[in-house]
């Protein structure tokens, strides 16, 4: 990176970015979304805390992150699914189809370089689209309501995160191929299929299950519940990283297609092997406020204690709708306590006609090590708060 | 004059179809060689080979004997490529103002292409308004302001009326006379016998023809012919 031609190489970006229409839109339309979210949220929340002497629905189940912050920047994930990636591929097209990436190419600087530029130009642009976020986040303070720091700022890190997945996904598919309206139907297509793939694997487990919670929709849900995981964290990282490596490799026009191919396939495998690798890490921090993704501190010594490794069997329809929130909870508590956890079996595929809805079972060797029933009227975390009852 | 660059065997395919067959030539230092052909002869093709932005499927180019590799070739040689209208929506004056600041060129620099090139009332304009004369133009100005030994330049005249087509060429040439390697691709053959100093005749992909007028009208057996007498008989 020469030093001298990058900053000029940002300020042309930037200018590019700014010039675009799309860019405007986005602006334009953020604020009115996060301010709507905002305002519904608020609203509902003084109502579910018993506002004007009504009663209280379940105040104390009611968080600020779930009840205005998750809404509020909810108005984001909107934007990096509908705005954000058309912001992006302007940015990479309208260079292809007006030529000047022949120019851009001969400049000084790698295409690394180049690429690296818009790529912080579009974080750039993002973090001027948070504003009406930020502004909403002191609006709140300024009504007297609470926020927690830390999961504060995870839940923006998350977005920050999942931005840049769009941004990346489309500057790669803007790199590939030949016009914007091209690159727009490969992004929508990537984010029609993530959904698609959330919805097939929901409750499912295996391989699938792995793959559907990198998704953005999926990734993102777990900073809305206040936990940091170092694997979604990685992968996300990696999967952002890969795009614009994409776009550097296929923005090259010079090299031959051959040696195209090669280097995806290369990008791909790096991919591969640290979304595989991801899949093994369990390293995560609860920084919800409620410590909701975690058991009380003196189960999780008690838990901490087990050294024999240990299955859990979870019997439950996989239609079942408490079958995600199992999986999003109590399991997920699982196996980030119990570092000899060797396997989760997923709700069976199979109707359970047991009276209990149902029943999870832990066993470490052929020794029960707990064992629980849900019933339909009990949430999972009252149902982790309440038992008390573990055999270890 | 010694030979900046070596251009090597250089073939191109598009699928099955031979756009370049095995083209050889040199480029001389400080000369203004015109690369001359009809439509569809393979010019285009030729300078996106040579400048990287399209791969060769065989052929080398070379400086000093030795081929060039792609940052060396990056830094060898600048092209500008026909029909191209970068960046729509900035202006004149910031598209002269980065390619001065990228290549650190002085502000006496970028002045001195302005006024030749008919500039100074289009500095406001946005590049996506200016015509294609005027886009030219422009595109020119940031070449010269490029510092690449070598500048290759396809169809610099096409879209320019008489007077700036003369004004055009005297720039080239002055800049040649200061050193500078230009390379030029010209459909119209006898604005190429006014400017160029040698010419390498592209037919069909192949080069017909490499030398000066003269050294092309004795090897047409042709005397006192224009270049498109010898174009027509050597190809």
């Amino acid at each position: 990176m020469r030093s001298h031609s990058f900053p000029e190489l940002l300020g042309k970006e930037w200018r590019e970015l700014l010039a675009s229409r799309s860019c405007w839109l986005l602006l334009l339309m953020i604020g009115p979304l996060v301010g709507h979210a905002f305002i519904t949220a608020v609203n509902l929340y003084a109502e579910a805390s018993g506002l004007g002497g009504g009663p209280a629905a379940l105040p104390q189940g009611l968080t600020p992150l779930d009840g205005i912050l998750a809404p509020t920047f909810g108005a984001y994930d909107l934007a990096a699914t509908f705005f954000l990636p058309f912001v992006a591929i302007r940015l990479v097209s309208a260079e292809k189809q007006s030529g000047a990436l022949k120019l851009l190419f001969q400049l000084p600087g790698s295409l690394a370089t180049k690429v690296t530029a818009k790529g912080l130009v579009l974080m750039g642009g993002w973090l001027i689209s948070c504003l009406p976020g930020l502004l909403a986040v002191v609006l709140w303070k300024s009504y007297g309501g609470h926020l927690h720091g830390p999961e504060t700022l995870n839940l923006v890190f998350g977005h920050f995160l999942r931005s840049m997945l769009s941004i990346g996904i489309a500057v790669g598919a803007a790199a590939l191929t030949e016009s914007a309206a091209s690159a727009a139907i490969v992004t929508l297509a990537i984010t029609v299929g993530s959904w698609a793939l959330d919805f097939v694997a929901a409750g499912r487990g295996g391989l699938l299950q792995q793959l559907a919670n990198y998704t953005p929709t999926a990734a993102l849900r777990f900073f809305e519940q206040g936990l940091l995981r170092m694997n979604t964290t990685i992968v996300m990282l990696v999967v952002i990283v890969s795009m614009f490596a994409l776009a550097a490799v296929w923005l090259n026009t010079g090299r031959p297609l051959r040696r195209q191919l090669l280097a995806t396939l290369a990008v791909a495998a790096v991919l591969g092997v640290v979304m595989f690798g991801a899949s093994g890490m369990r390293a995560s921090w609860d920084l919800s406020e409620n410590r909701r993704n975690s058991f009380p501190p003196a189960d999780e010594k008690a838990l901490r204690q087990i050294q024999a490794p240990l299955h859990v069997t979870v019997i439950l329809s996989p239609e079942d709708p408490r079958s995600p929130i199992l999986n999003r909870t109590f399991l997920k508590s699982c196996a980030e306590t119990w570092p000899t956890l060797t396997s989760i079996t997923p709700p069976a595929a199979r109707p359970v006609c047991s009276k209990a809805a149902a029943i999870t079972t832990a066993k470490s060797g052929t020794k029960c090590a707990a064992r629980k029933s849900w019933n339909a009227q009990r949430s999972s975390q009252s149902c982790w708060k309440k038992s008390t009852n573990w055999q270890v | 004059m010694t030979a900046l660059l070596t251009v090597e065997g250089i073939t191109k395919y598009f699928n099955r179809r031979r756009v370049l067959d095995d083209v050889r030539f040199s480029v001389r230092r400080g000369e203004v060689l015109g690369l001359i052909g009809p439509n569809g002869s393979g010019k285009t093709t030729l300078f996106e080979c040579l400048a990287g932005l399209m791969p060769a499927n065989a052929g080398t180019l070379k400086a000093d004997d030795k081929v060039l590799t792609s940052s060396q070739r990056k830094a060898t040689l600048f092209y500008l490529p026909d029909g191209i209208t970068p960046w729509a929506e900035q202006s004149v004056a910031w598209a002269l103002s980065f390619f001065r600041k990228l290549y650190r060129r002085s502000a006496a620099d970028a002045s001195a292409l302005v006024e030749p090139l008919r500039l100074e009332e289009l500095m406001k304009a946005r590049l996506g308004t200016l015509s294609k004369g005027e886009r030219k133009r422009l595109l020119v100005a940031l070449g010269l302001l490029t510092p690449h030994p070598l500048l290759m330049l396809d169809e610099p005249f096409d879209g320019l009326d008489l007077r700036q087509t003369r004004d055009a060429m005297s720039l080239l040439k002055a800049h040649a006379t200061s050193g500078r390697t230009l390379m030029v691709s010209i459909h119209q053959l006898i604005d190429a016998g006014r400017v160029c100093d040698r010419l390498v005749l592209l037919s069909g992909g192949q080069v017909a023809g490499e030398g000066t007028l003269d050294e092309l009208r004795t090897r047409a057996k042709l005397t006192d012919a224009g270049v498109e007498e010898i174009f027509l008989a050597l190809t």
